[in-house]
């Protein structure tokens, strides 16, 4: 094999001795050879990288999952620890390593945009890496890593600016967001060279198998076969033990997983409640006129609209006004409009919906911190008033928040309210383990973003037991969405691994 | 390296480049840098430019490197310096570049005695065995110039030795037999034959590897007739991923009169 060398030593090595230049001083000349010693990298396999490296103290799941991520695939790898794990921890290892073993230059990472500034600070912090927070008219000739948002990277022009630099490491945060093939995104990080690539999500499967296909046929085409196939065997409902064993083994082939139990940290349990509500007798009549409102009006008549207003239902009487009100606009009948008026006026006229009875309640026993999750923001505001008006201080937080409003809320949570109350995209990112105690008020149709709203106080750092309280309404929709999450839970049992409770199926329930 | 390793580290090295350390104890030292310095570590070509250009006073920087933080009051401003540090890898990278080349003649204490001294080339070759994972090593070889006789772990024999730059009087200094050029060519063809000699699996293992992950890019794409650009990409990713490397880079070396 040919050996590369250079002869620039060889020619500043003749003008000293034709006396063209000095000799250098015999003192650096040993400080010189003795540094080379003593930073060789002398082995292919290990993380050379921990001695540089005396401000962070890795748990061993972080290390292992770093050296099989090096050792054994290659670098390419979906990192999926479960939430609060530590998967920035052992992203950093990995570039960390390949930095100093001269194999990366050049990184490339993109998270979502709330996540930019906390991926800098740690990479700066933790790894003393100089990482760039990429802005508009910036040159990345010059800048070996940066971080940017992947709304920012996907369009134009930064994404020829990005094509135009040649990557050794590509980094995806909350890489479930490219669950879906046909959208930029994927297109966008399929398209990048992947020498070494990193995808880093607590919940590589979402909803369905094929999210998983594309997930790693992103990162390695072909590891999975390609989609007629996998789609031939997989889109049959029916389960084969054997043929789920082999797909496990594929895909722990290019995936770490790392659960609570595994890391060797004392973690605090989770205590799922499921908490049937019954309806009053108002209620119910109310959810039946809704659920009877598709054969009333060609306006109500796709599924969809319907099953939102039941869900709403569920959730408050608030969230059902907001939804009707709209869709009274497209009603042209009288007799249409007359129905949906009678109902609106039965929904004003209802006391205490059942299931902010129940979760004042839970509050109230708690006697301690408590995060509520709803799916709706006429919900979030309907519970924070009645909260208030009943002496219990709160605080509300949403996906329209700024950074710094995000900061401060999560402050005055921390330091004063009892109740903080979110909708869903206001959770990503942020870390409560001062609270153990989450209300699921409303369930999504999705188990992984149970898991991460749970991730939010069940990570490292909490002391206590996590007590879950999922409430569902009987004999509404609400017993189908439980139906579904646990179809889906299974789904992801069976092909990435064991997920931690996130819920109890009625006939579990006490 | 432990932090009082990388101290006594930085106090030698700026103590050879005549940076004056102002103060310190064993936890840190704050240093005056000089011009040249200056112009080589702190990193700021502009306002060199401008004071060269209007002929001010030049105002070279000082530093103050920390190496033990926690022995020390909070409050303390300066850099902290720990082996992951940028700043420490620059005054290697430094120290590497005003290192290169040395003459140098063992110094000895003989009373009537003529002494002679033999000319050798000494040099410290770093190898590199690169592919989707890497592996370095050291050899300091020395040749004889009279002989053209070999020897290996030049480094330590001479560090063993003492040694000064000086050309000192009352020596006979052999003139070589071989030229330094030629004894260098000699060296390469040596160090050579070391690598070969080495343990080459690590070849066989990126090559299998490669081989195993292109045959599953290939089985992907084995329909397509017209191999789009993602094939491509990912082949080239996949060469610059496994494709074993071989390196040879000089640290060091040059020329030695030993007894």
């Amino acid at each position: 094999m040919l050996i590369e060398r250079s002869s620039s030593w060889k020619e500043g090595f003749i003008k000293r001795l034709e006396n063209h230049e000095p000799w250098d001083s015999s003192t650096l000349y040993n400080m010189s050879y003795a540094i080379t010693k003593n930073n060789l990298i002398t082995d292919f396999t290990g993380l050379q990288s921990l001695a540089y490296l005396p401000n962070i103290k890795p748990l061993p799941h972080q290390l292992q999952a770093a050296e099989r991520v090096i050792e054994q695939m290659n670098g390419k790898a979906i990192l999926a620890d479960e939430v609060g794990l530590g998967k920035t921890i052992e992203a950093g290892l990995i570039i960390k390593e390949y930095m100093l073993r001269g194999l990366v230059k050049k990184v490339l990472i993109l998270v979502p945009a709330s996540l930019v500034n906390q991926w800098i600070e740690e990479l700066y912090t933790k790894f003393h890496i100089p990482a760039l927070l990429y802005k508009k008219n910036y040159e990345l000739d010059y800048v070996d890593v940066v971080v940017m948002s992947m709304d920012t990277a996907k369009r134009s022009p930064h994404k020829e600016k990005i094509f135009a630099q040649d990557y050794d490491l590509i980094i995806v945060d909350e890489a479930h967001k490219l669950k879906n093939h046909k959208t930029i995104s994927y297109e966008f990080v399929k398209s990048l060279k992947k020498k070494f690539c990193l995808l880093l999500t607590a919940t590589p499967i979402q909803n369905d198998i094929f999210e998983l296909f594309y997930l790693v046929t992103l990162l390695k085409q072909g590891h999975l076969g390609n989609y007629e196939e996998f789609s031939a065997v997989f889109s049959t409902k029916v389960r084969d033990e054997e043929r789920d064993g082999y797909l496990r083994e594929l895909v722990s082939q290019v995936m770490v997983r790392n659960r609570r139990q595994d890391t060797g940290v004392e973690w605090s349990t989770r205590k799922v409640h499921a908490i049937p509500i019954t309806f009053t007798d108002k209620e119910k009549q109310v959810y039946a006129a809704v659920s009877n409102l598709k054969n009333i009006s060609s306006v109500f008549s796709d599924a969809f609209s319907t099953m939102t207003l039941q869900r709403e239902m569920c959730s408050s009487p608030d969230a059902t006004i907001g939804t009707l009100m709209k869709l009274r606009q497209e009603c042209k009948q009288p007799e249409e409009i007359t129905y949906v008026e009678k109902i609106l006026g039965q929904l004003e006229s209802l006391p205490l919906h059942s299931k902010a009875k129940k979760a004042t309640e839970l509050i109230i026993q708690a006697k301690d911190k408590v995060i509520i999750f709803t799916e709706y923001r006429m919900t979030q505001l309907y519970l924070s008033d009645y909260l208030y008006a009943n002496g219990i201080s709160n605080v509300i937080f949403n996906g329209k928040l700024s950074k710094s409003s995000r900061e401060w809320i999560k402050h005055l949570f921390k330091q004063q309210a009892q109740v903080l109350i979110a909708t869903e995209s206001g959770a990503e990112g942020i870390n409560l383990q001062f609270c153990h105690h989450v209300i699921n008020y409303d369930l999504p149709w999705n188990p992984m973003k149970l898991e991460q709203r749970i991730g939010r106080v069940h990570r490292l750092g909490q002391e206590h037991d996590v007590q879950i309280y999922n409430l569902a309404v009987k004999d509404t929709i609400d017993d189908h969405v439980m139906n579904v999450l646990q179809g889906k839970i299974d789904t992801f049992e069976q092909v990435v691994g064991e997920l931690d409770d996130i819920l109890v199926m009625k006939e579990q329930s006490v | 390296m432990h932090s009082t390793e990388i101290h006594t580290y930085l106090h030698r090295f700026f103590k050879e480049n005549n940076c004056e350390v102002l103060h310190g104890n064993e936890h840190y030292l704050t240093v005056q840098l000089t011009i040249d310095m200056d112009k080589r570590i702190m990193n700021r070509p502009f306002y060199w430019r401008y004071i060269e250009s209007v002929n001010e006073t030049p105002n070279p920087a000082q530093l103050t490197l920390i190496t033990d933080m926690e022995q020390l009051q909070h409050g303390m401003k300066g850099e902290v310096i720990h082996l992951g540090s940028p700043r420490l890898h620059q005054l290697f990278r430094v120290t590497k570049e005003m290192g290169q080349f040395v003459k140098m003649y063992e110094r000895l204490v003989e009373v009537n005695k003529q002494i002679v001294l033999t000319p050798w080339v000494g040099v410290n070759y770093k190898v590199s065995f690169i592919s989707h994972q890497t592996k370095e090593m050291l050899y300091s070889l020395g040749i004889n110039l009279m002989t053209g006789a070999v020897v290996k772990d030049f480094q330590e024999a001479i560090s063993l030795r003492d040694m000064t730059e000086q050309q000192s009087e009352h020596v006979f200094h052999l003139p070589y037999i071989i030229t330094p050029v030629r004894a260098l060519d000699r060296l390469d063809a040596v160090i050579t034959q070391v690598i070969e000699n080495e343990d080459l699996t690590w070849i066989d293992e990126a090559e299998k590897r490669w081989k195993k992950d292109l045959a599953v890019l290939d089985y992907f794409y084995e329909e397509q007739e017209q191999k789009p650009e993602s094939y491509e990409n990912e082949k080239r990713a996949m060469e610059e991923r496994f494709k074993p490397r071989m390196t040879l880079d000089i640290v060091n070396g040059g020329l030695f009169y030993l007894k």
